[in-house]
Formats: C-alpha cells, sequence, structure tokens
C-alpha cells in the first residue's frame, strides 16, 4: 500500500481525485501508455513529400477518383468508406472482383510501417500502390495511371514532382502495360525501354507518394477510453467508465493478457502473430511469410530506387525477420480502436462478432498451418460482456 | 505450460528456445524451487557457456524502448578479462512462453573500441521474458554461446 502511495505521488495523483484510485501506481503507468496523447505521426524518409500540403490534396483527388480503375468504378473510398473509418463490413474487399483478405483501415496505417495484413509493403505510398493493380481490386495499370494524370492532374502533378514524361508518345508508351498485369499488360510493359519503365516507374511512385500525404491528415480522434486516461492524469475533466467498462479494462490489461499484442497508443504491438485463425476466404494464405519476402523484392520498397530514404533509414526493411517458416499465417496484428464499430474481424473476416472473437481466444486452437502463439484462456458470461463493454470505449466518435 | 502443435516445422532459434525451455523443465523436475528463477537470470553481464567468455550487454536507449528499434552494446572479454576483437556475433532469441522469435533480425557491428561491438536493429513488441542468445566465434577459432533474460 506505501508503494501505491510513493507511485500515485510520483505521477502527480495524489491530491488530484477526490474518488479512490482503482489503479495501482504499475497499472497507471500502462494505462498512459495506451492514452492517444502518447501517440506521435513517424516520420517518412522514404517520402520526402509526406507532410507536404498539396501533395496531400492531390492526393485527397486521386484516392476519391473511380477513373483509376478498369470499369471506372472502383477509388481507394469505395473499400475505403470516408464514413466507416475508412474500412467497410464485408469480410473481404470488393473491387472489380472479390478480394482474399478483409480491408484494412487507414487511420491506424498512418502510424506503422508494415502495410497490409502481411507486410508486403513498408510505406503508406508503397501500399497505395498495390491495390492499383490489383486484378480484383482497381485492375489498372501503372502506365494508365500515367496517362489519367496527364490528362486530369497534370498541372498539379508538375508543380509538384516536375515535368512528366512525353506520354503522347504512344509507341514508348502504350495505353495499357504494367510488369504485373495481365498478358496483355505485361508484353506491353516488356516492350518498353528500361529508360521509360523508370519514367512512369516514378510517376506511379509520385502517385502513390500523394495519396499517401493525404491519408497522413486522417488523424485518429480520442475516444472516451482517450479521456479517461486524461482525466487520471489531469490532463482534462475527469471521465468516469462504467462499472463493467472499468472491469473490461482490467480484464484487457490482466487476465486476458491482451496487452501482449495490443499494446501502446495503437492498441497494437505492430508486428505479426499468427492466432491460429481458420483458414477463410484467402484460404491457405501464408500471411508474413510470403510477405516479407514481396516487401524485401518491391522496388517500391524504402531501400528501392523511388524511396527519398537515405541509407540507414529503412531499419524496419533492413532488420526484416527474413525466416518465413517462423512466421508461417502470422497476419499483422490490428489497432484496437474502434474495433466495436469494425466487424467482421480478422484477416478474411472469419469472425461476425467480438463475441466470435473472444470464442476464438477461448479455444485457442490448433493453427491450420503453422503454429499458433495464443494459449487458451476462460472468460464467464460476466467477464465477456465486460470486455466487450471497454471496447466500446475505443469507439470512434 | 506449452501449447504443442502436430505440425512441426522448426527453426534453429525455435528449437533452442525450445531447449532453454526444456533444460527449465528438467531442473525444475530435480527438485529446485530455484531453479525457475536460476533459468531466467536477469544479469547481463555473464560467462558464455563453456567459460570462453565474459560478455555484458546494455540498451543504449534507456529506458528500453517498446515497438521502437534500437541497439544495444556487446563488451566482449576472453576469460582473462582481455578485450576480444574481430568476433563473430551472431544474436537471436524471442519469448520462450509465447512461441515466437525476436520480432527483428538484428545484426551485430564491430565498433572502433576494442572488444566493443553493436547489436543493430533490436524491436522489442511486448513486456514480458525475452531472450538473447548470442553465438560467438573468433578468428582463432574460439566458439561459445551466451544466453540473456530481459524481462520488461
Amino acid at each position: 500500500m506505501r508503494s501505491l502511495f510513493y507511485g500515485l505521488v510520483a505521477l502527480g495523483l495524489v491530491g488530484a481525485a477526490s474518488a479512490p484510485m482503482p489503479w495501482s501506481a504499475e497499472e497507471l503507468s500502462v494505462l498512459r501508455t495506451l492514452w492517444i496523447g502518447a501517440l506521435e505521426t513517424p516520420a517518412d524518409p522514404s517520402n520526402r513529400y509526406a507532410d507536404n500540403p498539396q501533395a496531400a490534396e492531390l492526393g485527397r483527388a486521386l484516392f476519391f477518383d473511380q477513373r483509376l480503375s478498369a470499369n471506372g468504378k472502383v477509388a481507394c473510398a469505395s473499400c475505403h468508406e470516408p464514413d466507416h473509418s475508412f474500412t467497410d463490413a464485408r469480410p473481404v474487399g470488393q473491387g472489380i472482383g472479390q478480394g482474399g483478405r478483409r480491408t484494412m483501415p487507414i487511420q491506424p496505417a498512418t502510424y506503422e510501417t508494415w502495410q497490409f495484413w502481411d507486410g508486403r509493403a513498408d510505406s503508406l505510398w508503397a501500399q497505395a500502390l498495390g491495390p492499383i493493380e490489383n486484378p480484383v481490386e482497381h485492375g489498372f495499370t501503372r502506365m494508365q495511371v500515367a496517362h489519367l494524370i496527364q490528362t486530369h492532374y497534370g498541372s498539379r502533378y508538375e508543380a509538384l514532382f516536375g515535368p512528366l514524361p512525353d506520354l503522347a508518345d504512344t509507341r514508348r508508351f502504350p495505353e495499357r502495360a504494367s510488369p504485373v498485369g495481365d498478358t496483355g499488360a505485361r508484353s506491353a510493359w516488356a516492350a518498353m525501354s528500361e529508360a521509360d519503365q523508370a519514367l512512369v516507374n516514378r510517376v506511379f511512385a509520385n502517385f502513390g507518394k500523394a495519396i499517401a500525404a493525404y491519408e497522413r491528415t486522417l488523424d485518429l480522434k480520442p475516444t472516451r477510453f482517450d479521456d479517461y486516461v486524461a482525466g487520471l492524469f489531469g490532463e482534462g475533466q475527469p471521465v468516469e467508465l462504467t462499472t463493467d467498462e472499468m472491469e473490461g479494462l482490467q480484464l484487457f490489461m490482466g487476465k486476458g493478457q491482451c496487452l501482449q499484442c495490443h499494446n501502446g497508443p495503437l492498441l497494437t504491438n505492430g508486428g505479426f502473430a499468427n492466432t491460429g485463425v481458420p483458414l477463410g476466404g484467402a484460404g491457405e494464405d501464408t500471411g508474413r511469410a510470403a510477405g516479407v519476402r514481396a516487401a524485401l523484392a518491391d522496388p517500391f520498397n524504402c531501400d528501392g530506387a523511388f524511396s527519398d530514404a537515405k541509407a540507414g533509414e529503412c531499419e524496419e526493411l533492413d532488420y526484416a525477420v527474413r525466416d518465413e517458416l517462423t512466421q508461417m499465417r502470422a497476419f499483422k496484428v490490428p489497432s484496437l480502436r474502434g474495433v466495436a464499430q469494425r466487424a467482421p474481424y480478422m484477416h478474411a473476416g472469419q469472425f461476425a462478432s467480438l463475441e466470435e472473437v473472444l470464442d476464438h481466444y477461448e479455444r485457442a486452437p490448433l493453427a491450420p498451418m503453422g503454429r499458433s502463439e495464443i494459449h487458451p484462456v476462460s472468460f464467464n458470461r460476466i467477464e465477456r460482456r465486460q470486455l466487450i463493454a471497454f471496447l466500446h470505449t475505443l469507439d470512434e466518435r | 505450460m506449452w501449447h504443442e502443435q502436430i505440425d512441426g516445422a522448426e527453426t534453429g532459434s525455435w528449437k533452442r528456445l525450445r531447449t532453454i525451455a526444456a533444460a527449465a523443465f528438467g531442473l525444475t523436475l530435480a527438485g529446485a524451487a530455484a531453479a525457475a528463477t536460476q533459468v531466467r537470470d536477469p544479469a547481463l553481464t555473464r560467462t558464455s557457456e563453456q567459460g570462453q567468455f565474459r560478455v555484458q550487454i546494455s540498451s543504449d536507449a534507456s529506458p528500453i524502448p517498446m515497438r521502437r528499434i534500437h541497439s544495444w552494446t556487446i563488451r566482449l572479454a576472453d576469460d582473462g578479462g582481455h578485450s576480444v576483437e574481430r568476433a563473430t556475433i551472431k544474436v537471436d532469441g524471442g519469448m520462450p512462453e509465447h512461441h515466437h522469435g525476436l520480432p527483428t533480425q538484428p545484426e551485430v557491428a564491430a565498433t572502433e573500441t576494442p572488444g566493443v561491438y553493436k547489436i543493430n536493429g533490436v524491436r522489442f513488441s511486448m513486456t514480458g521474458w525475452w531472450v538473447f542468445n548470442l553465438d560467438i566465434a573468433t578468428p582463432d577459432g574460439r566458439a561459445d554461446t551466451v544466453t540473456f533474460n530481459v524481462t520488461l
């Protein structure tokens, strides 16, 4: 008890509140690490336009532009819906066709290095390029992106990034071309000179950097949980949580051991874990095992020719775990901010509700591939209600 | 305590974690209540398993950061206390209780100071018991291993 008292003195809390303090000094220091006030948008040395307002403005226009698709109907915003936390309510994304994985919300991603459920991109701008050329998402090609930018955004692009190549020369720059597209797009790409391919890749990279600049303006907002923690530390008006919410928070930090992966102000460790979830829509999806290989080979990664990073500034990529067996079917640990508003859950929307998620963590079944990292845990009916009540304090408002 | 699965694939680092855990289990069976504690000895200055080296490690950032890449310093001496230069040091490790290795693949580089090396690229993703294994080899043929426990 005495150590608790001194802990509170050290934290400046004694005398700050009239109600008895329900948390130990150690718990308080943990709560503070979960507070949104501890969150900072990291620099992105690979994107020199990351915080450029004109780039963000251009990126916003591109983000909502449905012409960036094979059928003229799919924009980034089609799946990343602004009024739905920049995700959708589907188990797997729906663009030109049906994808294999759940659409991820954008705001938490702006604070993280690894993108996609498998971390196959190491920056927001590299991420933005992937869906454009995915046949079931935008079904577009980078060559078409360059043409569209020249036609509709030419002066804004050139004011930021410098002159566009002479895209009107259709012998050098065909209508559709990409190294990862369908047969027609690939053969058109292969017929281009390496120098012209690099020019188009440069436009494509800049396109991604503008979208990333826009995405970085989409801040996470404080939740009731943040207001509660702020109140504990005298950073705002005191806010009370209900008994269920308080008990749920205690379970989250204690018995549930949720903090082991869902820690820090994003309530994620930014890593990858195999939690033994069922196969789901993407079937035998190896997750991070394939993702790390793709990230290392990506010409648009932090160490690549189109990155603005200097040597030594790509630590996450340079020190990425390359071993694939240990990362088999590991998927990104998602942020829990807004989680209760974001059903369905897991990388392929395997679980329709938080109740089903808790069922899974209680059972901790064997993984369909690789090795699950989780241990079974048992919650009674009241504890389940309390945990879910706590997760609702993370709702976006 | 071990939530085993039947599928199989194991890496060297995982095998080592299992070996450590098996050793811990064996010692506990031997009846020494202190054995588990001993296995999780937090000392950051240790003698390597075969007694070849004295090794000290320390985080260059204090407090040890979470979710952020940072470096550690290794001070390497022989059994007589003399600095050991030009050693090749490999790092692996992980969390024995959670079936996973390190979240990054740190690399060791020599510094200009004899016997001082840097572990670059360390990142911790959660609190709890972490293990670092250092495989040390010198050009004159000495080789040994040392294990550190870091509880965050």
